[in-house]
């Protein structure tokens, strides 16, 4: 009988396991071989390199430029929408006038696609007209004409702020969950025994929001990983390479320069950044879970 | 009787052998066909291409409609998978080359022989487009050609009744329209290729085609004398307020639009602006025009940049009868390059094309295209892709900060020499 649950299971599994070969093992072992290699791409005869891409990961400039970009990008990504979720929900709760539709004005950036979220912030930061060089000049009473996405020192930052908008509202309205658990009663002898806000705030809600921040973190995560479509519309890793990322640099690299067995190196090197930092994450989420159940 | 199982199998399957099996009678098989000409004017027109072909030739053409950006990464991961259509669209230059190089592609000589290829296609395209390592490989199905295009009605009303020949008088004419208040030249370098025009032109008319050549095929540098001259024609320009601010921010159509609305007042620019400008309700003439890049030294060969967009056949084509016949009809038939080309602001390169399906302003294209002493292709159909993507970054770079000039030819120098090697 034990014996005959098992066959089933295995016969159960086997599609899925089969799609996840086919589209996630297999790829991913194609690109560990690929790495190796001189591959461009289209032709047949391709060479096996040793470690010559990975050597020279160290001596492209454009690598350890998406190296950093992409370090700014999974720090902010997972910080700024956390934070601002977090306040937001705080306010929220606090019940002030308005509250549900504030929540779901900022729900809203969530449902939207990368590509319209983009687009929107493409004519934000459009120059000429956009709202936001409209506002800096109505407020600054000048005109100003700064190109927000393509200065090199700006174009990164800007695309962080337009992700932001659309992530922050997931973390609000987790938070606000989180929220409605933490019992009255704790809140209530906090005001009886005197605690300010502050005190409050660090000492029994941010506590008590954890396994929201569990959550929240392990989305934005999981998010900012994925994170290249945004990036893609919005600057294309420009200008001049400047908000290039790993995965934007790999697809030049393979794509657009046809050497292939170099982006598979690159995202070989990604693939390895992801699974440190997921591995990091699931060691945590352990210690949390031993804690909260 | 059928049984029930039979009849669900009948049910499904006919359907999908209904789908599978094209409309028009066959005897020549199949050809697979992938191509970028997406845009709804273009799609709808090559599909009725297509079902003529399908119609005179017997043979059934299975299409994959691609975007152009999607397509550059779409044909190489078919190559990657061994599954190259039979017939795919592709740019004519060092990207034909790059496929040639690692034996993708099917020469056509005995093909371009027996149909008398030699005879229908402008010499001007056919030396340069079509012959690759000795042998023919592509047919083209239009070009392009890339001028000053610029608003009439700006120019007459800044009293410019001359367009300039020579750079001073270029020179003279920016000048004009900035005291009347008028951007002269419009640039959307968002994309970066956009700006290729400006180097191609400016290294063609101080360095001469030899010199250009060299710096494609890696045997000249982007730090030599002859490149700091150009950039510095172009800085000078920059420099003197000729340029919109921002070009890094806008798109080639962002560019175009301030050029139709008279912000500023033209564009360095390929003809496919024309059949942009025109779906927008330009009138050509009336309301744009262009002129050609103008002389800067005298003695050098009149050159003219533009891509060609052609049709090849891969190495291991199922069925390379059938798409050799597709490859003729689509550049031979008089009828179907008068299709073809009228309704996309392209020029044909077939020499029997009647010049009056043009309009006027694409009949002056052709011209200049005709009366040059060489066509060659723009910057990143030149040079080999991993070169061609140091270049872009540079001339975006470049319009960003322009006083780094000498910096940013260093770099590209040497970043051009690494790819070169890769």
């Amino acid at each position: 009988m034990e014996r005959e649950t098992g066959v089933w299971r295995l016969v159960f599994l086997a599609l899925p396991l089969g799609v996840f070969t086919v589209l996630v093992i297999w790829p991913l072992a194609s690109s560990f071989y690929y790495s190796f290699t001189n591959w461009n791409g289209f032709s047949d005869n391709f060479e096996f390199v040793g470690f010559l891409n990975f050597k020279k990961l160290w001596t492209d400039k454009l690598f350890f430029n998406a190296a950093v970009n992409t370090a700014i990008w999974m720090v902010a990504a997972v910080l700024i929408p956390t934070l601002l979720g977090l306040g937001l929900a705080l306010l929220i709760d606090s019940r002030i006038p308005g509250g549900s539709v504030f929540k779901s004005i900022f729900y809203f950036p969530i449902c939207l696609s990368a590509v319209v979220v983009g687009q929107i912030w493409i004519w934000i930061y459009q120059p000429d007209w956009g709202l936001l060089n409209v506002a800096i000049g109505a407020v600054t009473n000048t005109s100003p004409d700064f190109a927000w996405l393509a200065k090199p020192d700006t174009a990164l930052g800007s695309v962080i702020a337009a992700w932001c908008w659309q992530h922050t509202g997931l973390a609000m309205v987790i938070y606000l969950a989180g929220l409605t658990s933490i019992p009255e009663d704790l809140l209530e002898v906090c005001e009886i025994e005197g605690a300010s806000t502050w005190q409050r705030l660090r000492v029994v809600i941010i506590p008590l929001l954890t396994p929201a921040t569990v959550v929240v973190v392990a989305l934005n995560v999981i998010n900012s990983l994925k994170g290249f479509e945004i990036l893609y519309i919005m600057t294309g890793g420009g200008p001049f390479n400047s908000s290039d990322t790993l995965a934007m640099h790999m697809y030049n690299e393979s794509f657009k320069k046809y050497l292939m067995g170099y982006g598979s190196a690159i995202s070989v090197v990604l693939f390895i950044v992801a699974l440190t930092i997921i591995g990091i994450y699931f060691r945590e989420l352990k210690k949390v879970d031993e804690i909260y159940g | 009787m059928f049984s029930r199982s039979t009849m669900l199998m009948a049910a499904i399957v006919a359907p999908a052998i209904a789908a599978a099996t094209p409309s028009f009678a066959q005897d020549g098989g199949e050809v697979s066909i992938m191509h970028y000409f997406t845009g709804a004017l273009g799609l709808e027109v090559l599909q009725e291409i297509f079902n003529e072909f399908q119609e005179k030739s017997g043979v059934a053409i299975k299409e994959s409609p691609i975007g152009h950006e999607d397509f550059k990464s779409g044909i190489l991961v078919r190559a990657a998978g061994h599954n190259l259509p039979d017939v795919f669209s592709y740019w004519a230059g060092a990207r034909t080359q790059f496929v040639i190089d690692h034996d993708s592609l099917r020469p056509i000589d005995d093909m371009w022989a027996a149909n008398g290829l030699d005879n229908v296609i402008a010499k001007s395209v056919a030396d340069g487009a079509t012959v690759y390592n000795g042998k023919h490989y592509l047919v083209p199905f239009n070009y392009h050609y890339a001028g000053m295009f610029y608003n009439t009605k700006v120019m007459a009303d800044a009293g410019i009744t001359e367009m300039p020949k020579t750079w001073d008088e270029f020179l003279a004419m920016c000048e004009t329209l900035n005291s009347k208040g008028v951007t002269p030249i419009a640039l959307g370098s968002k994309n970066r290729w956009p700006a290729q025009f400006w180097f191609d032109y400016l290294v063609l008319r101080t360095a001469g085609t030899e010199y250009r050549a060299k710096l494609m095929d890696g045997s000249a540098s982007y730090n030599d004398p002859e490149v700091q001259k150009a950039m510095g024609l172009w800085k000078e320009l920059v420099d003197k307020g000729y340029f919109v601010a921002n070009a890094n921010a806008d798109d080639w159509t962002d560019a175009g639009d301030k050029v139709a609305r008279g912000d500023a007042a033209m564009t360095l620019m390929g003809t496919w602006i024309t059949g942009y400008w025109n779906g927008i309700d330009l009138k050509p003439e009336a309301d744009y025009n262009f002129f050609e890049f103008p002389q800067i030294t005298e003695g050098l060969p009149n050159a003219v940049v533009g891509p060609v967009d052609g049709f090849v056949i891969s190495a291991n084509a199922a069925n390379p009868e059938g798409a050799e016949k597709f490859l003729n009809f689509v550049v031979s038939d008089t009828d179907i390059q008068t299709k073809w080309a009228s309704s996309r602001g392209a020029l044909s390169a077939n020499t029997g094309i009647d010049p009056s399906i043009y309009t006027p302003v694409m009949q002056k294209a052709a011209k200049a295209v005709a009366d040059a002493d060489a066509f060659v292709f723009n910057y990143d159909l030149s040079t080999p892709p991993p070169v061609a993507e140091v270049g872009l970054s540079m001339f975006s770079r470049f319009m960003d900060d322009p006083s780094k000039v000498d910096a940013i030819l260093d770099q590209a120098a040497e970043d051009a020499k690494k790819a070169f090697t890769e």
